[in-house]
């Protein structure tokens, strides 16, 4: 059914009230977790769109510290996952154990059965376990032995990856890293912020603890919200045209980038663009889609989509490079 | 009887001593030689074999007279027939001399005899068959001394073959051919007489052309008939495609917050920034969110977007530069 004028604009004002919860969230976040903003506002985009974060950044960002304070904001169940080289799938999943009691074997749940995950430094595990992991975040749902369990929602996982160290690692294959919505990069903070983060760790009993400001079904709802925010087809043009200029830059007058790209963004990366375009409008309070939602996003939703090619790296051309170029070549609506 | 008997006896001896010297005679007429250039050689070296005719006058002229050359096999008894000429005649005022020369080789080791060579001479009306025979030639065909108590001695290697500048004739006329024509294009294309320069005279400015297309706009009563999405995309439109030839800024690849941020060094005044972050405000809500604004607001829109075309239009000193956006602008 197609949106009238008033529709919008009823549900513009619906969702100017739902989504002030965003401000809170926020803000009882600010309590412990100095900066980094950005940071959270991309696990709440990925939290709203039913997505899944790969946090690239060195140790010592609050990475934990966020996707903890997240879940507990949210009163929702949180689970750290250290991947280590030795590690299996069953470590993540969980596994048939045998009880000797009952003569039977049991189902023994892994540390995937959360609402909120931290996968932290994903690639230091084997493929296999990659693998496990990346199936129940697209299917959302696990098999043991015979029995078929689905996760809890909401369910979002934060994979994160160290950029220094590359020894070692086992990285992530390009099928795989199309899964999570968003790669946020994350660098270090202002000399303000961390000035503020000492004083903050030298007296932590000053620093409140974190409230559950919602509950996991208030983010299921929102999430329902988020699905009907207004994408006019001039907005769903501008984000195709993106996509396919990472995959024909030529028709975009971006000759240049031909020999730079591998391959462009699957239809995957359009699908994910339109979502993260909406859950930031929601999160902007507002029940349509405008060009700045698209582009806010489209650096962090792209830039793991874009394959490089053995030119590019050697020229030290960048994705993000990549994506400014096209940005500033195709028209906004 | 025995009387009679020897004296027929006598007689036929008579006759025969006075017939002898005739018979000599006859057989010294045509002499016939078979000459070797060496009577030793290695074993695969090659002989010159020369047969000889030697003809008297009278014989060459006498036309019942001939003489048949011995046609050699390719293979004679050790021997190999490499090559054969034809015959050949040499006449002096005595004599006349017929030539015909073999080539002969031999890879059997061993002193070989090369055979008599017979040679067919045909006389008189009746044509009276005779021959005449050379003798043979003895030929010593050696091997070679190999000294065993020596080493081995490695293969030669590839030897270089001496060159000559006429082996390379065809490759030096194809390149000085294409230096020529390379040079005679060179040639042409810098003597050939250049063509004026197209001068593209500015015809109209960047802002006459907003001023136009906001009054088409206009004139096309848009919002009017309904099309308000449609009246706001061309609106936003003329400004954007106004500032970027104006200003030269990209502002139809930018949003509304960029774009007012962007502007913000060539439009000075605050004032003009409200009225276009108002503009593009209600503009990105009738594109963007359905909104139908009020009429009024239509109005007012339009004139906002004239006012801000009137604030930034060029001074006349500015005129040249506003020329050369219009040459873009059309380019």
């Amino acid at each position: 059914m197609e949106n009238t004028s008033s529709d919008i604009r009823q549900l513009n004002e619906k969702i100017h009230q739902a989504s002030a919860f965003v401000d809170l969230l926020t803000m009882e976040l600010g309590k412990v977790i100095v900066g980094q903003r950005y940071m959270v506002e991309r696990l709440l985009i990925g939290l709203l769109a039913q997505g899944h974060v790969l946090l690239e950044g060195v140790p010592g960002l609050a990475k934990t510290l966020s996707i903890k304070s997240l879940s507990s904001a949210i009163n929702a169940k949180f689970s750290r996952i250290q991947f280590t080289p030795d590690l299996l799938p069953a470590d993540v999943v969980g596994t048939m154990i045998y009880n000797q009691q009952k003569n039977e074997f049991v189902v023994r749940r892994g540390p995937i059965f959360a609402n909120f995950i931290l996968a932290d430094e994903i690639n230091r595990a084997p493929a296999k376990v990659q693998s496990a992991l990346l199936e129940a975040m697209q299917e959302r749902q696990i098999t043991i032995g015979d029995n078929t369990f689905k996760l809890d929602e909401p369910f979002l996982v934060l994979a994160t990856q160290n950029p220094i160290e590359q020894e070692g690692t086992y990285t992530l294959p390009e099928a795989q890293v199309d899964r999570f919505m968003l790669k946020v990069v994350i660098g270090y903070p202002t000399k303000e912020e961390e000035k503020l983060i000492i004083r903050q760790n030298l007296n932590p009993e000053a620093s409140s603890p974190i409230r559950a400001i919602i509950q996991p079904s208030d983010i299921i709802e929102a999430r329902k919200l988020v699905r009907e925010v207004y994408m006019d087809e001039k907005i769903e043009k501008y984000i195709l045209d993106i996509v396919f200029a990472t995959r024909n830059p030529e028709d975009y007058k971006l000759n240049k980038l031909k020999p730079l790209i591998a391959y462009g963004g699957s239809p995957r990366a359009s699908i994910n663009l339109a979502w993260a375009a909406k859950a930031y409008a929601f999160m902007k309070r507002r029940g349509y889609v405008i060009p700045e939602d698209v582009r806010n996003i489209c650096f962090d939703v792209m830039r793991h989509r874009v394959g490089l090619t053995y030119e590019a790296e050697a020229e030290n051309v960048t994705s993000e490079n990549i994506l400014s170029e096209i940005l500033n070549a195709v028209e906004v609506p | 009887m025995h009387k009679q008997q020897v004296i027929r006896r006598i007689f036929l001896s008579c006759l025969l001593g006075l017939l002898y010297p005739f018979s000599l005679l006859a057989q010294q007429a045509v002499d016939v030689t078979a000459k070797a250039d060496t009577n030793s050689i290695r074993i695969g070296e090659q002989i010159k074999l020369q047969l000889t005719a030697t003809l008297t006058p009278a014989q060459f002229k006498d036309p019942n007279f001939r003489i048949i050359f011995p046609v050699l096999p390719d293979s004679l008894d050790h021997f190999e027939v490499v090559t054969r000429t034809s015959l050949d005649t040499v006449s002096n005022q005595d004599v006349h001399t017929l030539h015909q020369t073999f080539t002969l080789t031999s890879f059997d080791s061993g002193h070989w005899q090369i055979p008599p060579m017979r040679f067919e001479v045909i006389t008189g009306a009746n044509a009276t068959a005779d021959s005449a025979v050379t003798l043979p030639i003895g030929i010593d065909v050696n091997t070679v001394a190999v000294d065993t108590t020596k080493a081995f001695k490695p293969i030669k290697t590839v030897q270089a073959v001496p060159w000559s500048i006429w082996d390379y004739w065809l490759y030096i006329a194809i390149g000085a051919g294409i230096v020529l024509i390379i040079g005679g294009l060179i040639w042409y294309f810098r003597s050939r007489p250049e063509k004026a320069p197209v001068v593209n005279t500015p015809t109209i400015s960047p802002y006459e052309l907003a001023t136009q297309q906001l009054k088409t706009l206009k004139e096309e009563k848009l919002w009017q008939q309904g099309d308000v999405k449609q009246y706001y995309t061309r609106l936003t439109d003329i400004l954007r495609t106004y500032f970027e030839h104006q200003f030269n800024i990209a502002a139809l690849e930018q949003t509304s917050e960029e774009l007012l941020q962007n502007i913000k060094p060539v439009t000075k005044l605050n004032q003009q920034r409200d009225k276009l972050r108002s503009l593009l405000a209600i503009a990105d809500l009738a594109k963007f969110a359905k909104l139908q604004p009020t009429a009024d607001e239509h109005e007012d829109c339009m004139v906002k977007a004239e006012e801000i075309l009137e604030w930034t239009r060029p001074k006349s000193g500015a005129a040249e530069e506003d020329g050369t956006a219009a040459e873009k602008q059309q380019a």
